[in-house]
């Protein structure tokens, strides 16, 4: 039998364990709770989680310009989501610390004064809904069974503790903002991944550097040799800045490649950019006015790139 | 010497110079205006409202009001109400803090805005020097100005002249009541509400007053929280059902979508920054 949109989106909710909340329940989320199960852990209604979603998606269609959106995780296993989000979506992403004022503040640099704001988690994001309760911004949050309902205007009943249903949740939201402004129908269905917006952690980010990074141990190896050739012709490159670029691949390709984070996300995200992460920093400093103004930043890569690896290592091993 | 300023218990020769400050409290109307010709000229509006304001789209405070918007900007009000605010400055009051080499004094200094017509604000501003608490003063109680609902006594004629109900206003011990006054009686209170009821434009109120009403602050606080209170009431006229506007962020997008130049460099660097991250 053919599911129904509905009835997929909430097979995926309960395998992601949206519908799972906390041992605590507030009293004004009694609304959404299904039943209380024998662990003591209150089961949320994930019908009326969808019903939810489909009403915050309206509002955030509603607001005509999408930059007036502004999306916040200061949880880690929101963040990726919430930039995801707000890449597809045109809203604008808070991911990590609210710096108080950001809403009230109009001499900070960081103001902005949004028409909506979008939080993961009312208890860990109390400062925002603070600030938007000040400045008039209406408010959508996804909200556990014992989260506080405090100036949170439409509340999305929800498990916001794991990272799956974090990553699910934001992911069905921005479809569901994308089928109604029309950019995904039927028959243009969202091509995006729900894994997109899972939070990775670092270790896991690593191994999947490492298998990226087993291809591309040849590639600098080759492109160490040409700017040493082209040093004293070329005029972007100047004689030190080379020099410094082949020692340190040359010194730790394996472990740097290995345990590079940094340099990996570069890899992965830049299509064009075959080689790795060192390279996809000059194509984009040269068009500026010259080198002399680029080289401090480059040397600060320099600077930076081998302490980077080797300072991500013990964090992470 | 000795007893000026050195000893711990020097409490009464500081509060023989604070007497002799309040000789400028009737005298300073107004304040220097003279050299700020050219600052008022050059704003640059910071926030959402103001930019709407300066091009224009706003057509009256009242419509701010409508919004529960908050105004960030003094100039915002300036524009509105500009050349029919005057200001008033009720009090400098030194208070002090006591240090390890004497007392830190600074001019606390109450400041009230209005137009005579349905506009008054208050700020209360302290400073180390008297005319920067009274300019800040001034900058503050621009922006709390606040609309004031005037009502009839009895018939219906002519303009509105008094409160449109007994309303009452706190603040610390000090507590503050108007009641409507037929045409003509005049503001019947003290020196100091009278002075902020005259600036909100009221012609005739009763008043009462209880608690410590010495201290002027609390009392002209009180006296503002009463008019704040004068729309807060329902009265049968307003039972209708309200027609919802679109608030002016909403009416106006497309002109705020604009982008000033230095937030469109912000954006490009943080989309940088962020993507990079990831």
């Amino acid at each position: 039998m053919a599911l129904s949109q509905k009835e997929r989106d909430v097979q995926m909710m309960l395998a992601a364990a949206v519908h799972l909340g906390t041992k605590n329940c507030d009293f004004q989320m009694e609304r959404y709770v299904w039943k209380r199960r024998s662990d003591g852990i209150f089961i949320i209604n994930v019908g009326k989680t969808w019903e939810k979603l489909q009403l915050a998606a309206r509002v955030i269609v509603a607001i005509e310009n999408p930059q007036d959106i502004i999306v916040q995780s200061a949880r880690p296993y929101g963040q990726r989501a919430v930039l995801k989000f707000a890449q597809y979506t045109g809203a604008q992403a808070i991911a990590g610390r609210h710096t108080p004022g950001t809403f009230t503040n109009q001499l900070q640099n960081s103001f902005c004064e949004p028409r909506l704001l979008i939080l993961t988690d009312p208890r860990t994001d109390h400062q925002p809904i603070r600030e938007a309760a000040l400045g008039n911004i209406p408010t959508i949050a996804f909200c556990d069974t014992d989260s506080p309902m405090r100036h949170v205007d439409i509340a999305i009943p929800a498990n916001n503790k794991g990272k799956h249903s974090i990553g699910c949740l934001f992911w069905l939201l921005a479809r569901m903002v994308l089928q109604m402004r029309g950019t995904v129908t039927a028959a243009q269905p969202w091509d995006v991944m729900v894994d997109l917006f899972f939070y990775r952690e670092p270790e896991e980010a690593k191994e999947r550097e490492e298998e990226e990074g087993a291809v591309q141990e040849f590639a600098p190896t080759e492109y160490v040799a040409p700017p040493l050739t082209f040093a004293p012709a070329d005029a972007q490159w100047e004689g030190a800045v080379p020099g410094q670029w082949e020692s340190e691949p040359a010194v730790a390709i394996p472990g740097d490649l290995a345990g590079a984070p940094v340099a990996a996300e570069w890899t992965a995200a830049p299509a064009p950019m075959q080689a790795g992460g060192w390279d996809a920093i000059p194509p984009s400093i040269p068009p500026a006015a010259g080198w002399d103004s680029a080289a401090p930043i480059a040397s600060g890569w320099e600077a930076a790139g081998p302490q980077a690896p080797t300072g991500w290592d013990p964090a992470h091993l | 010497m000795a007893e000026r300023g050195g000893e711990r218990g020097g409490f009464g020769r500081g509060f023989g110079r604070g007497r002799g400050g309040d000789r400028g409290r009737g005298d300073r109307r107004g304040g220097r205006r003279g050299p700020r010709r050219e600052e008022e000229e050059k704003w640059v509006p910071v926030t959402k409202l103001g930019r709407l304001v300066k091009d224009g789209k706003i057509r009256s405070l009242e419509q701010i009001y409508l919004f529960s918007l908050p105004i960030k900007e003094h100039q915002i009000v300036e524009f509105f109400l500009g050349p029919a605010l005057k200001d008033e400055v009720m009090k400098i009051m030194p208070v002090q803090k006591q240090t390890r080499a004497g007392q830190r004094t600074r001019f606390k200094a109450f400041v009230v805005v209005g137009d005579n017509n349905g506009h008054v604000g208050l700020g209360v501003k302290c400073s180390k020097e008297v005319a920067t608490a009274i300019r800040g003063g001034i900058i503050l109680a621009k922006l709390s100005v606040i609309p004031v609902r005037r009502g009839y006594w009895g018939n219906k004629i002519g303009k509105p002249h008094t409160v449109p109900c007994k309303v009452t206003g706190k603040c610390g011990s000090v507590t503050v009541r108007l009641v409507p006054a037929p045409r003509g009686s005049g503001i019947v209170a003290a020196r100091v509400p009278k002075k902020v009821l005259q600036f909100a434009g009221i012609e005739d109120v009763f008043t009462s007053s209880r608690g410590s009403t010495k201290t002027l602050g609390n009392f002209v606080k009180a006296t503002f929280e009463c008019l704040l209170k004068t729309y807060g009431f329902l009265t049968p006229d307003l039972w209708r059902e309200t027609r919802f506007l679109k608030s002016p962020f909403q009416e106006f997008t497309d002109v705020l979508a604009k982008p000033t130049k230095i937030s469109v460099l912000e954006d490009v660097e943080k989309t940088q920054f962020i993507e990079n991250a990831f």
